[in-house]
């Protein structure tokens, strides 16, 4: 059987022990000298739903900055977006927001 | 009748699908090295020739942890999703009429996944050109198959792109 509850004092949280929401992750794909443009711009299509104009000016980032943010969200999230650009061969890390 | 075409893709889209219009040899070619790519990723896990396959998942030093953790759960499920695109590719390679899109994305995954192993090899660095490579390079003729994968594979990528033929 379970006890019964004892009442606890409430309303007693430091200001200072509020929890921060977590920050954000970013997942990141870098550029490499092996993946083709063309395939990137299809892998950013097929894996995140993004239009051919948005998969291209990020495919472009990559190339010519060297990396680029291709999603964010949480942990979870991002994991998983970095899995699925893994198993298409691209170059994809993950980071927390700063 | 049909129209006379000057050339022909390797890999384009048809009404019912995509074709191949590659010969048996350069099938056959394909098969064995997925053969030899699914070898690989069965061996050693170490081996410095699957580094781009496996890329770290977390890239800051404070996440080592995390990346450990990732490596440790995850490469299974990336190899066991390798394995299982070769195997749907040999198969559309051997069918005798169009293959599905699930077929053609299995096949640019895993063509570009031999890429990046013999890139790997090769060193290969931004805008590789096998007319740079000397006729008696030793590698020479891993150089030339790169280059014709990285040919098949943009021709595969055109025909995913293109709008599907309704007429």
């Amino acid at each position: 059987m379970a006890p019964t509850p004892v009442p606890v004092e409430v309303g007693k949280t430091d200001i200072d022990d509020e929890v921060v929401p977590d920050r954000p992750w970013i997942v990141l794909v870098w550029n490499d000298p092996i993946n083709l443009m063309s395939y990137v711009t299809f892998v950013f299509q097929k894996v995140f739903g993004y239009s051919v104009e948005k998969a291209t000016s990020l495919m472009l980032d990559v190339h010519q900055k060297g990396r680029a943010v291709v999603s964010s969200g949480a942990r979870e999230k991002a994991e998983i977006d970095v899995f699925r650009l893994h198993e298409h061969g691209l170059w994809a890390t993950m980071q927390q927001d700063d | 009748m049909a129209r006379k075409r000057s050339f022909i893709p390797p890999i384009e889209r048809v009404r019912d699908g995509f074709a191949f219009n590659i010969g048996d040899d350069e099938k056959q070619l394909i098969t064995r090295l997925l053969t030899e790519l699914s070898q690989l990723l069965m061996g050693e896990s170490g081996d410095p020739r699957l580094i781009r396959i496996f890329p770290p998942a977390y890239h800051l030093a404070d996440d080592a942890e995390a990346d450990a953790e990732y490596q440790r759960l995850m490469r299974e499920d990336l190899v066991a999703s390798r394995l299982s695109g070769i195997t749907s590719v040999n198969s559309a390679l051997e069918a005798p009429g169009a293959v599905d899109e699930e077929a053609m994305i299995a096949f640019v995954q895993a063509i570009n996944g031999l890429r990046l192993v013999l890139g790997t090899m090769l060193d290969v660095v931004e805008d590789h050109d096998p007319d740079d490579v000397a006729e008696d390079d030793p590698q020479v003729g891993e150089h030339h198959l790169y280059n014709f994968l990285s040919w098949l594979l943009d021709w595969a990528v055109r025909a995913l792109s293109e709008e599907p033929v309704t007429r």
